[in-house]
């Protein structure tokens, strides 16, 4: 059974001017150990399946026409809100894009890390590695070890100190590192990362990419890696879907995909990023191509 | 146009520390010399924090020097008085990064655009409907319409926007165009269409391009030369095409190493997985 399956999922979102048709029917299916990168322009509506999974999206204004989306067989649109509550953090993990909007900057990291702890904790007791009947003071003393251990495993230095320090204390790169460590004390089998090195220089981006593969190497989880960076999928993708007006225009394996891209539309991708090759009036935009062409 | 800039340091004064005292300050940037080459394009590379900005604001006198001199046509920038600064100001001009807060929500287009005109009415010497027009051919050559000319900056897209702000920093006919990672808000097929628009403009209108980026993709692409800024030093300096193909500074090989290839046969963790 895969880890993920989700079959002609289809969004429509309500504004003043109407209803509109944001996924026209997106399938996916990701496995365990698998990373798939989700590349595709602002507006095509990659984010917005990402949200669907944890089911982030509140409707209204949202709209599932149709589809579904089973994480190991259970099916996350007819959950309920309380089991789908038990399974973000736990079994579903997600970083967003702006390590500085995520954090809330009032409240130490510490206190924000140990939240989350709690309740994952709450879910699956485990997680703190106490027994179903701990005591509120163990299971708070358990958190906080949890969290600097979380803290410690995304190479944030000297973590048992700096668990105590606010966010703005925090440079850019280890502000990601901490909603990377908040999303793993779940241990969640599933972790959907959207846009998590945007906003970061390249050298911390390669960071946090090794990161993200040495977590998959070692707890055989599924990634769902969201972001318009096609250099970053080809360097830790295993599998690359490409979106283009909320639909998968074409999906596979990253040698696949990249190296021989069915679709005209993901070549015309590959040729607007500059490489170090690319020679001064070669770089290729994408809006002198009809829209229809690729439909 | 030539402009020259010797041995800039610039200081940022510590905490105040009890009644006299102020703790250690920081040293933003350390020595920096550079010269641009009149109607090429010069890169300038760095991470957060290592001091882009400041030396732009340092060449802009936006922000005063600790020591060293700016050269501007040979004149040394710093000693001007504010009147003729502000005179100068109109051959210099800036993109900024961000085209979603660089523009005023509450002015039009044809305001935004017309706005450093108004500023340089001296300099320019436009009339209200000399500027309208003027607007209009600016408009039409970073690839906009006429029938753009009274929207708000919220019907635009990103790149549109940018486009907007380049318009606006070429209105009063500078020499020098400062170019504050102009593409990094963007998508990729976007940024693609901007860095093409911003080459043909050069080519047109014999620009001299500043170009401040941390993407080495995108300054490879569009730059001549190019010099590395780290913790406020140059760290290496040449031709783009030697700087990257022969990096000498550790520092510039970490950066090239740390781009990621879109060619998936070249991704590291590939290679270390199928070994």
């Amino acid at each position: 059974m895969a880890l993920l399956d989700i079959t002609d999922l289809q969004l429509a979102m309500r504004s003043y001017e109407g209803e509109t048709q944001i996924l026209h029917g997106v399938n996916l299916k990701i496995e365990r150990g698998q990373i798939w990168g989700m590349v595709g322009e602002t507006g095509s509506g990659k984010s917005l399946t990402g949200l669907s999974i944890s089911r982030l999206i509140p409707t209204p204004p949202g709209r599932y026409l149709s589809g579904s989306i089973l994480l190991e067989g259970q099916d996350l649109m007819t959950a309920s809100d309380r089991s789908i509550r038990a399974l973000r953090g736990r079994h579903i993990g997600m970083i967003f894009q702006d390590p500085t909007t995520n954090l809330n900057p009032v409240f130490r990291v510490g206190t924000q890390l140990v939240d989350v702890a709690l309740h994952a904790g709450e879910a699956d007791p485990s997680v703190l590695g106490l027994s179903a009947g701990a005591s509120r003071r163990d299971r708070k003393r358990a958190a906080r070890e949890t969290a600097i251990d979380a803290l410690e495993k995304v190479g944030i230095p000297n973590a048992a100190q700096r668990i105590d320090d606010y966010p703005h204390q925090f440079s850019g790169g280890m502000r990601q590192r901490v909603l990377i460590a908040m999303a793993m004390i779940g241990k969640p089998d599933l972790l959907i990362a959207d846009e998590p090195t945007t906003a970061l220089d390249v050298s911390v981006q390669a960071q946090i990419l090794r990161l993200i593969h040495q977590l998959v190497l070692e707890r055989h989880i599924g990634v769902l890696l969201i972001t318009h960076n096609l250099g970053v999928v080809a360097q830790i993708c295993t599998h690359v879907a490409v979106m283009y007006r909320g639909r998968i225009l074409e999906s596979g394996p990253v040698l696949d995909v990249l190296k021989r891209p069915s679709h005209s539309y993901t070549q015309a991708l590959l040729d607007s990023v500059p490489t170090v090759h690319t020679k001064r009036g070669e770089l290729r935009g994408l809006s002198g191509i009809a829209p229809d062409a690729f439909a | 146009m030539s402009l020259t800039i010797q041995n800039v340091s610039k200081i940022f004064p510590g905490q105040r520390q009890g009644l006299f005292g102020r703790s250690e300050g920081f040293n933003a940037l350390d020595d920096v010399t550079l010269s641009v080459k009149t109607g090429a394009s010069f890169g300038l590379v760095g991470e957060s924090g290592s001091g882009k900005t400041t030396l732009t604001r340092c060449i802009l006198r936006l922000e005063s020097l600790s020591a060293g001199r700016v050269l501007f046509n040979d004149t040394d920038i710093h000693k001007l008085s504010a009147q003729e600064m502000r005179r100068l100001r109109s051959r210099m001009q800036i993109v900024f990064q961000d085209p979603y807060a660089s523009l005023n929500p509450r002015m039009t287009i044809h305001d935004i655009i017309a706005e450093p005109m108004v500023i340089h009415h001296d300099t320019v010497g436009l009339s209200a409907r000399q500027r309208t027009e003027r607007v209009a051919q600016l408009l039409g050559q970073v690839g906009l319409r006429t029938e753009h000319l009274y929207r708000f900056p919220h019907e635009f897209s990103g790149g549109q926007r940018q486009r907007v702000g380049i318009a606006r920093a070429l209105a009063v006919g500078p020499e020098l165009l400062i170019l504050d990672e102009p593409t990094s808000a963007l998508d990729m097929s976007v940024q693609a269409e901007v860095l093409n628009l911003l080459h043909n403009l050069q080519q047109e209108l014999g620009l001299t391009y500043f170009f401040i980026s941390h993407d080495l993709g995108v300054i490879r692409y569009i730059c001549d030369e190019v010099a590395v800024i780290y913790r406020g030093r140059i760290v290496e300096q040449g031709r783009s095409a030697d700087v990257f193909e022969r990096p000498q500074n550790d520092y510039t090989r970490m950066l090239l190493e740390a781009i990621p290839d879109p060619d998936p046969e070249r991704s590291p963790f590939r290679q270390a997985a199928s070994a």
